[in-house]
């Protein structure tokens, strides 16, 4: 019983606020010119489809993130597993690796559009360069945390350094590989997103920064709706096939 | 002293201070050749100047404590809240099944796109700055003081009731210093996305403040001038983010971690 | 000063249910020490949460003094089996915990924790964290917190399962020579019959799953028990006479568990 009510009640919880400012504005206490009706939101959806091409958009964006994500995941995978072979270049780099998980990189967009233009390929490379030391760090910290036992096993056996990576570390390290791929494609579409918005350039964010300026209030809660629920799904469904691989194990 | 011994000692500084000189080298070779726009990137003699430029200029402090000032307020709005919140959802099951897992798929929404909605509630002064912050913030440390309110170790709890403490005393005796660590883990990440949502609203829209001199020196094309503010800008968050670090794990001084 | 009547605990629904304790009764007296002893899974732990409050009975009653028990009792002190140190707390903050509770004053409850970390063994590492310290010197500290309460009836619930055989044993005394000292009413848990011979007057014996009281063997060993009580012939007698019900109640579980 618990189990359902719980859930439910968070769902509940939204819609009755969502009746509670439609009446709120009816009757003046939210001034209707900083929040529109929730019913004049939910009538701007339609324009956003059909005059602001959000599906296209929606493509434009996703197609952005893959790229990103699945870019930083192969070359992050890549350095991570070469940080881990050579201990001491673990030792030396893996602090500078952190230090640029932790560095605001995306501030330095203007750069980049400096750099690749006005383009998709400025958006996709923010978010790559973004996404990269994270999926490094979690690529290393997996290796790492494969029982060491595993791997005595495998030189108990006579088992050559490649043959290790192959049959025992891979398999092992797999799960972390596979968070490394959820890491890169939710700092992909956040950045995305984000420097979309910030340049007013290509997907989703960017309608958000279109409708704002040209002060269409509906709309522009309308699409900020529309990027949140379509960031909501697209976690939820990551966090989703993240736990369900982790079963299969 | 003792860093660099240290250091000499893990055999890090071979590798670190070759890996150094080829970036630095590379950097070089590039900027040299001729093979980019002008300055995109800059020699590093300009790009050293630049920085100098920076923290010699009197205007950088006074924006750059505009910008520290709405990173402080955000951090201090959010932070409040995400703790409050956090309390009530480790404590609460009921809240935690509830709400917890929206929370955890809101979390890495990109919030510089609720930017325009702030501006509307907030002005197009610092109060949006500190508002954008404060929304980046509060997700990362509600769920990781959550989790640290879980994480609490069940028997000193029940030590707790075995001294028919109260609930307030075992709140503010037991469940505060046991969360206190983990706690500040989910600080130093609001921390940092608290700096960036902060930096890139003022990038957006702003007067002042360090993303302004940035989209400043954009505007102008001084690219070395550009360099300094971002070299300066990811030299704090580092070191803000060890000095979180270490009294993270100076505050996680349970025996587990000790004996490490 | 303790009195248990009737006390039984079902966990689950009727049909399908575990029964940890069945209709156990057993009074204790002023001033005795009891150890309750029994195979893994009979209960044991039930029994001591249930006296200690922790946990209601599905029926039967506990009192202590005459007054019956809902919730965790005044006059009764617990140690508890695991680590229970506050990791962020010095030794004589631990120690204190339970004065600082009742709002004493910081000076007034320093000075009083100070003599129970004497009376465990502890001089000097008043100002140590946990973390600095043995497993051993942690769960003193343990029962020092514990003894500061100045509980009239002191539960320990197997208090040295996770140390070691040289360091239970020399905790062991140090119990006995607290316990003759304070003429503390103590109930203990344990699996081990060597430290229930050696500290207690009488011995409850646990039948296994559903537990029950099997035995109730009274220990004539002269009191004070020193070091030389261990070797004597008597002690051993006693030991053999336990492991005899004991094996009969180890073996059952160990059929049951499929081992």
């Amino acid at each position: 019983m618990r189990q359902t009510a719980a859930p439910l009640l968070g769902i509940g919880l939204v819609v009755s606020l969502v009746l509670l400012l439609q009446w709120a504005i009816g009757v003046g206490l939210v001034d209707e010119y900083t929040v529109p009706r929730p019913s004049e939101i939910a009538a701007a959806l339609p324009r956003l489809v059909t005059e602001e091409h959000v599906a296209s958009r929606f493509m434009v964006t996703v197609g952005e993130t893959f790229a990103a994500g699945a870019l930083a995941t192969l070359v992050g995978t890549a350095l991570g597993a070469a940080l881990y072979r050579w201990p001491l270049m673990r030792r030396s780099f893996e602090p500078w690796v952190a230090v640029l998980a932790a560095a605001p990189l995306v501030l330095a967009y203007p750069l980049f559009l400096v750099l690749f233009g006005r383009s998709s390929l400025t958006v996709v490379v923010i978010a790559f360069a973004s996404a990269l030391p994270p999926v490094v760090l979690q690529t290393v910290t997996g290796f790492a945390a494969v029982r060491p036992v595993l791997l005595a096993v495998g030189r108990s056996l006579g088992m050559g350094r490649a043959a290790e990576f192959r049959r025992i570390l891979l398999p092992a390290a797999l799960p972390s590989v596979f968070t490394g791929l959820r890491l890169a494609l939710m700092f992909g579409l956040i950045n995305v997103v984000g420097v979309e918005f910030l340049i007013n350039l290509g997907g989703l964010g960017a309608l958000i920064n279109d409708l704002s300026e040209r002060y269409d209030l509906p709309g522009t809660w309308a699409a900020i709706g529309v990027v949140v629920l379509v960031s909501v799904c697209f976690f939820a469904t990551l966090d989703g096939g993240e736990r369900w691989l982790r079963r299969r194990g | 002293m003792a860093a660099a011994a240290g250091l000499m000692r893990s055999g890090t500084l071979l590798p670190r201070l070759a890996a150094s000189v080829l970036l630095l080298a590379a950097w070089q070779a590039l900027a040299l050749s001729g093979l980019l726009f002008r300055d995109v990137v800059p020699p590093l003699g300009a790009l050293a100047a630049g920085l100098w430029g920076v923290l010699a200029d009197p205007g950088f402090w006074g924006n750059a404590l505009v910008t520290g000032g709405e990173l402080a307020a955000a951090l201090a709005i959010g932070g409040a809240l995400g703790i409050a919140a956090g309390l009530v959802f480790g404590a609460s099951a009921f809240i935690a099944a509830a709400l917890e897992r929206w929370m955890t798929w809101l979390a890495p929404t990109p919030k510089i796109i609720l930017f325009p909605v702030l501006i509307l509630f907030c002005g197009v002064g610092p109060g949006s700055k500190i508002a954008m912050g404060a929304v980046s913030c509060f997700f990362p440390v509600l769920l990781s003081t959550a989790a640290a309110v879980r994480g609490v170790d069940p028997v000193l709890l029940r030590v707790a009731r075995s001294f028919r403490a109260r609930a307030d005393q075992i709140l503010v005796k037991v469940y505060l210093p046991a969360a206190v660590a983990p706690m500040l883990n989910g600080v130093r990440l609001g921390f940092g996305v608290a700096l960036i949502g902060v930096l890139l609203a003022e990038t957006k829209l702003s007067n002042q403040g360090v993303g302004f001199l940035v989209m400043q020196a954009y505007a102008r094309f001084d690219m070395p001038r550009m360099y300094g503010l971002l070299i300066v800008v990811v030299c704090f968050a580092a070191a803000i983010n060890v000095a979180i670090g270490h009294a993270a794990r100076r505050a996680a001084a349970g025996p587990i971690a000790r004996e490490n | 000063m303790l009195s248990v009547a009737g006390l039984t605990k079902r966990f689950g629904s009727q049909a399908d249910g575990v029964t940890a304790v069945d209709d156990v009764s057993f009074d204790i007296r002023p001033g005795e020490f009891v150890s309750v002893i029994g195979p893994s899974g009979c209960g044991k732990s039930t029994l001591f949460n249930i006296i200690a409050g922790l946990q209601t009975p599905t029926s039967g009653q506990v009192s202590v003094e005459g007054q019956p028990v809902r919730g965790p009792h005044p006059a009764v002190g617990t140690v508890f089996q695991e680590e229970s140190c506050f990791p962020w707390r010095t030794v004589i903050d631990n120690v204190a915990f339970p004065l600082e509770l009742a709002g004493l004053a910081k000076a007034q409850r320093h000075e009083q924790a100070k003599q129970f970390i004497d009376m465990v063994g502890l001089r000097g590492f008043e100002r140590r964290m946990p973390s600095e310290l043995s497993g051993g010197m942690r769960q003193r500290v343990c029962i020092a917190r514990t003894l500061a309460a100045k509980p009239r009836l002191l539960l320990m619930d197997e208090p040295f399962a996770a140390l070691d055989e040289q360091t239970r044993l020399l905790l062991g005394d140090k119990v006995l020579q607290i316990q003759q000292e304070l003429r503390q009413t103590t109930l203990l848990i344990t699996h081990s019959i060597t430290e229930a011979v050696q500290l207690s007057d009488r011995v409850l014996v646990m039948t296994y799953r559903p537990g029950r009281l099997k035995r109730f063997v009274t220990i004539e060993l002269p009191r004070p028990r020193s070091g030389d009580a261990v070797t004597s012939p008597a002690f051993g007698a006693a030991v053999a006479s336990l492991w005899a019900d004991l094996r009969e109640e180890a073996s059952r579980g160990m059929q049951e568990a499929g081992g």
